[in-house]
């Protein structure tokens, strides 16, 4: 087979607990591709189902990857995996490959949240928030349901609020009573949405509050995706946040950078052991170049 | 009827029936606030102070002190609904979450001060703020964590801190006759040192006949407050909790000029007993069950008790916490220290000879057993605290007992003094109404065990 | 018995895992056998009068389900824990239960066991004032006293000092032989993990003080025999916080790739850092339980009288011993565990990590119910910790 480039890729996997992405970066660490897919009951077939949509879109297989990490609450359930590694140092890493700045990611996942504290492109801190819905793309989820709106569709609707409602509920049950006593009032759609976005951003700002906010302030997860939520952390927040043109598949590229660091640290270290001898060859390409 | 007892009538009937001696005693704490701001402001020291049951209050009193006390503070964030940016600063530097809501306002509000602020008051602060304590005064009688509350808020303050040391248990060993000078001996020890400490840090002598004056004013203070607290078995029960909580802080603390809430409290006990002589309740509405509280209420969400008063939910009796016990006899003592800590012992220690009549240990259910039959209680609204320890260990045991000895059933309603989120008003009135028939069974099953009630 | 055949570490495997069955052979030979909770009850006298002490801990593995009828669910879980094991009979081996106003929640379970718990029938209650001031260590010497005067009653004979001494030095032979097994784990990797250092301090709360002497110096010999592994991980940790009696949660700290070397906790330094000093009299019992033992329990006043305070000298006068812990363990990473709703401790937490950052040691902390179910969502917590020190 032809091929300029060389043949070797490292590949991260983040199995999160409502969406699995997989990264593929090459020896440089350049992202070459990537997919995301729903988690499901059944981890290991969903790890082996991104992996291979992953490659295919790539157009490698898989003994063209040198190294393998996982990561994310699934992380134990990818057979494959070389590692695994927690998500916070993965997203904290993939965060940091993007914008090499950052100070401070705070991501918002389907069931959790986390606020990272990043310092040379390395994590210091951390906060994470998995007993409560409220803080969560899950308290969205619920919220859309209530007013019996598709996810996709909330954002653009709220942007067009200037007052939104306040909800004080902290508990995701009452606060779905709450949401419904204000339509019963009334209250415009718009601006309950808001106030859903605010009630959730406020969470998560408390928990980074604790880490003291530093900018440049970088906002990752599925629910960053949402306009309406990207601006109700910039007001909670009082300042501008950064999002990735894709904010899901942070914590699966950091994974894949770190599986490149990893491999080559190994080889530097003279453990790498194992068949894929390649390895050894793009590193020294890699290191000449960098020279 | 008595007209000079009951509250002017306006357009709307209103559900509780205030009595008219709370005005001046509710006063009393807010215009203390105010005075020691305006104080501190002309150049005098403010003591922060936790509730020490009189063992502190009474010494700085004497020398003429400021004081405050960051409990009772938190209790008016939390009734004004600014508590919230207090409790989030306290976890944003890093305290647990779980922690007593009090103990959270003030870091927050300590926190806030000196690192946001600068050292000046924040802006949205009620009753005009705390000023800077120049002393910090911790206690820990009935809630021992509060050693370690004080002690943190040094991260803030450069300002020294005393612990005032009581005995702890109001258990038999604690009880027997013979252990009282020991126990005595040790806080008179104690109270000489910390008085001592007190001229030194603040270079003034203390005041000994004041000293004794005020304690001699604490005693009549404690035995009206007792008058009225008797008086209140009456049915229809005539002072409402919420007329409780409203005037305590002169007897739990002494806040103000405690000569003039001796008079406010005599008035009290006047108005009380006229409404007694009357046969007046403390609801506007007929008295269908008389219900205890226990223990602390949720000071943000006091009108919901309007709700419950409606329904005919009349609170005869609450928090014994928060009320004085029938002061002991101090006039064969000579030294001052030695009836300050005869006064201030008799909290903890008042109750246990009684406990031993029910053969039951634990000290706060034989004190509810004894207020259920006093009061001919029809249930207990047991309130059980997220962030309060010391007020909620013991409730279960109480509700275990007054089921089994007396038949008193017990709405149990989870919520907090100073976090209003995870209290649901709308479903505690629910259930409070399906509580009712509970109420009603009982009553037969304690009549058919002849019991009076 | 510690025998040829019974190796030290082996034998500390048993009884971690059955907790009470040497205490209930001794009973059966006529031994009376005391339980007691928290550091605070002064079991040399326990010890002196031919009794043996028994420390009551909870169990994380079993759900509190009859518990709820005495206490509410918001107090600390590790004695909700041990009620709920009292009233469902798992202490029947007991003759006595003491107690100790360490901590408001501490003097309920007693109280509560007094009224729900029927087996041990010798209860006692001994207050613990909170500050190390003068006064309070007098105070506390005349309850410990009384505490005497009461186990007396039961054992029907008085206590000699003669006998209390003895107690004494064979108590304190214990605190020694223990800073020696702790000693074993300051090279790297440590000789003695931190699963098999709990299961031999649970043993020794559950042995008479001689039994549990003989074990620590099977166990010392044994492990200065071992060789030592040769993987390092690249995390030296100490763990902090209120009672942990458990090896699930040193499992799952050294599950993500580091050594717990040392602890502050009260089933490890806490309890054997401090000797009884001479002339193991009441007074000396009284010092070393106050003021001696480190728990935030007790305001340890160390600018009492000053008229001005200074944090950073409350800090270092606080803390410096964990200073000198992570020096001497090579400690590069700090975890303060704790139950929740344990006020006392929690007040500590900011002010300790502040500490530690002015050390430059990175800290977490974590917070659990006292279940092993609480423990799965906190691992990734620690394992991320652990990553940012790697």
């Amino acid at each position: 087979m032809e091929n300029a480039t060389p043949a070797l890729f490292f590949a991260g996997i983040d199995i999160g607990s409502t969406m699995s992405k997989a990264v593929v970066v090459d020896a440089q660490g350049a992202m070459r591709g990537y997919v995301v897919g729903p988690t499901g009951a059944e981890h290991r077939r969903r790890a082996n189902k991104v992996m291979e949509d992953v490659l295919l879109k790539v157009g490698i297989t898989l003994d063209q990857v040198a190294y393998i990490i996982s990561t994310g609450y699934g992380r134990v359930n990818v057979p494959f995996a070389d590692k695994q590694v927690t998500e916070l140092t993965c997203h904290a890493r993939g965060v940091a490959s993007l914008f090499p700045d950052v100070r401070t990611a705070i991501d918002i996942g389907g069931q959790d949240a986390k606020v990272l504290k990043i310092k040379s492109g390395r994590l210091t801190d951390f906060l994470t928030n998995d007993k409560c819905a409220a803080g969560t793309g899950r308290f969205l989820e619920v919220a859309a349901e209530t007013l019996g709106l598709e996810l996709n569709e909330m954002g653009q609707i709220s942007l067009q609020s200037d007052t939104p409602v306040k909800i004080n509920s902290l508990c995701t049950i009452f606060a779905q009573q709450e949401i419904i006593s204000r339509l019963s009032e009334g209250q415009p759609l718009t601006d309950i949405l808001a106030g859903v976005y605010i009630a959730v951003t406020t969470r998560v700002v408390k928990l980074a509050r604790q880490l003291k906010v530093e900018p440049p302030v970088v906002f990752t997860g599925g629910v960053a995706k949402n306009s309406g939520m990207v601006k109700a952390m910039e007001t909670v927040l009082g300042m501008p946040v950064l999002v990735p043109e894709e904010p899901l598949i942070t914590g699966a590229l950091g994974a894949a950078i770190l599986a490149r660091d990893e491999a080559f640290k190994l080889v530097q270290d003279g453990h790498y052991k194992i068949q894929k001898k390649q390895l050894s060859e793009a590193y020294i390409e890699f290191t000449e170049k960098k020279l | 009827m008595s007209e000079t007892a009951t509250p002017s009538k306006t357009e709307k009937k209103r559900a509780i029936n205030r009595l008219k001696s709370m005005y001046p005693l509710r006063n009393v704490v807010q215009q203390d606030y105010i005075d020691t701001l305006k104080a501190s402001n002309e150049g005098k020291p403010t003591v922060w102070s936790m509730l020490n049951y009189w063992e502190g209050d009474l010494p700085l009193k004497a020398m003429g002190l400021n004081i405050v006390y960051p409990e009772n503070y938190a209790t008016l964030l939390a009734a004004s609904g600014a508590a919230e940016p207090f409790l989030d600063a306290s976890d944003s530097d890093g305290f647990p979450t779980h922690m007593c809501g009090y103990g959270r306002s003030t870091i927050g509000y300590s926190y806030r001060m000196m690192k946001e602020n600068g050292g000046k008051i924040p802006p949205d602060a009620p009753l005009g703020g705390m000023a800077k304590p120049a002393l910090l005064l911790g206690s820990g009688i009935i809630c021992d964590a509060r050693f370690k509350w004080f002690q943190s808020l040094a991260r803030y303050f450069d300002a020294p801190e005393w612990c005032l040391e009581m005995p702890m248990m109001a258990t038999y060993e604690g009880s027997e006759p013979d252990l009282e000078a020991y126990q005595v001996k040790f806080l008179v020890k104690e109270l000489k040192d910390f008085i001592a400490f007190l001229e030194k840090l603040f270079k003034q002598k203390m005041d000994w006949a004041k000293l004794e004056e005020l304690t001699d004013l604490a005693v009549k203070i404690h035995e009206t407050t007792y008058k009225i607290s008797e008086l209140r078995q009456s049915i229809p029960g005539p002072m409402h909790a919420t007329d409780f909580w409203s005037s305590m802080p002169p007897s739990l603390f002494f806040a103000g000029d405690m000569k003039v809430s001796l008079k406010c409290y005599q008035d009290m006990l006047a108005e009380v007993q006229e409404r007694v002589n009357n046969k007046v309740s403390g609801i506007n509405y007929p008295e269908r069950y008389r219900l205890i509280f226990a223990e602390l209420p949720p000071w943000h969400s006091l009108k919901f008790f309007d709700s419950l008063a409606e329904m005919g939910w009349n609170f005869v009796f609450e928090s014994f916490g928060y009320h004085a016990p029938k002061p002991p006899d101090l006039s064969k003592y000579s030294d001052p220290c030695e009836k300050l800590a005869r006064l201030s012992r008799n909290f903890m220690f008042n109750v246990f000879p009684e406990a031993k009549a029910d053969n039951i240990q634990n000290p706060i259910v034989e004190t509810y057993l004894k207020i259920a039959r006093g009061f001919k209680a029809d249930g207990f609204f047991m309130h059980p605290l997220i962030s309060c320890r010391a007020a909620s260990c013991s409730l279960r045991t109480v509700q275990h007992w007054e089921q089994e000895k007396l038949d008193v059933p017990s709405l149990w309603v989870e919520g907090d003094i100073i976090d209003k989120r995870v209290f649901n008003p709308q479903e505690v009135l629910a259930r409070a109404e399906a509580f009712e028939q509970t109420m009603d069974h009982y009553r037969k099953v304690r009549k058919s065990r002849g019991l009076d009630w | 018995m510690v025998t040829a055949t019974t190796k030290g570490l082996s034998r500390a495997h048993e009884i971690y895992a059955d907790r009470g069955k040497r205490v209930r052979e001794l009973r059966k030979a006529g031994k009376k056998i005391i339980g007691y909770i928290c550091l605070y009850p002064p079991i040399e006298i326990i010890t002196a009068m031919g009794m043996v002490p028994f420390r009551i801990f909870g169990d994380m593995s079993e759900p509190i389900t009859v518990a709820d009828k005495v206490s509410t669910t918001v107090v600390c879980p590790f004695l909700r824990s041990i009620i709920d094991l009292g009233i469902k009979g798992k202490f029947d081996f007991l003759d006595g239960a003491v107690g100790a106003h360490t901590c408001d929640i501490g003097m309920t379970t007693i109280i509560a066991w007094r009224d729900y718990i029927k087996d041990a029938p010798f209860t006692h209650l001994i207050d613990v004032p909170h500050t190390d001031h003068a006064p309070a260590v007098d105070y506390f010497e005349g309850q410990i006293n009384f505490f005497k005067q009461h186990i007396e009653e039961l054992a029907g004979e008085k206590l000699s000092g003669d006998k209390l001494k003895k107690a004494c030095e064979l108590h304190n032979k214990q605190r020694k032989l223990v800073r020696d097994l702790y000693d074993l784990r300051k090279s790297d990797p440590p000789r003695l993990n931190s699963m098999e250092n709990l299961e031999v301090m649970v043993s020794l709360f559950s042995l008479p003080v001689e039994e549990g002497n003989e074990l620590l110096e099977a166990v010392i010999r044994e492990v200065k025999e071992r060789s030592i592994k040769p993987a390092k991980k690249k995390a030296r940790l100490l763990v902090w916080g209120p009672v942990f009696d458990n090896t699930s949660l040193y499992e799952l700290v050294e599950s993500t790739g580091a050594d717990v070397v040392v602890d502050d906790t009260c089933v490890g330094t806490r309890a054997f850092w401090a000797d009884v000093k001479a002339p193991y009299d009441l007074h000396a019992l009284a010092q070393r339980y106050l003021v001696d033992i480190k728990c935030p329990r007790t305001y340890r006043d160390t600018q009492h009288q000053e008229t001005e305070r200074s944090y950073d000298k409350d800090l270092d006068s606080r803390f410096s011993y964990i200073k000198k812990a992570v020096t001497d363990w090579h400690v590069n990473g700090v975890v303060l565990q704790s139950v929740k709703y344990c006020d006392t401790h929690g007040y500590e937490v900011p002010n300790l990590r502040h500490y530690l950052d002015t050390l430059g040691i990175p800290s977490i902390y974590i917070e659990h119910d006292y279940s092993e179910r609480s423990l799965a969502p906190i691992k990734t917590r620690v394992e991320a910790f652990v990553e940012t020190l790697g």
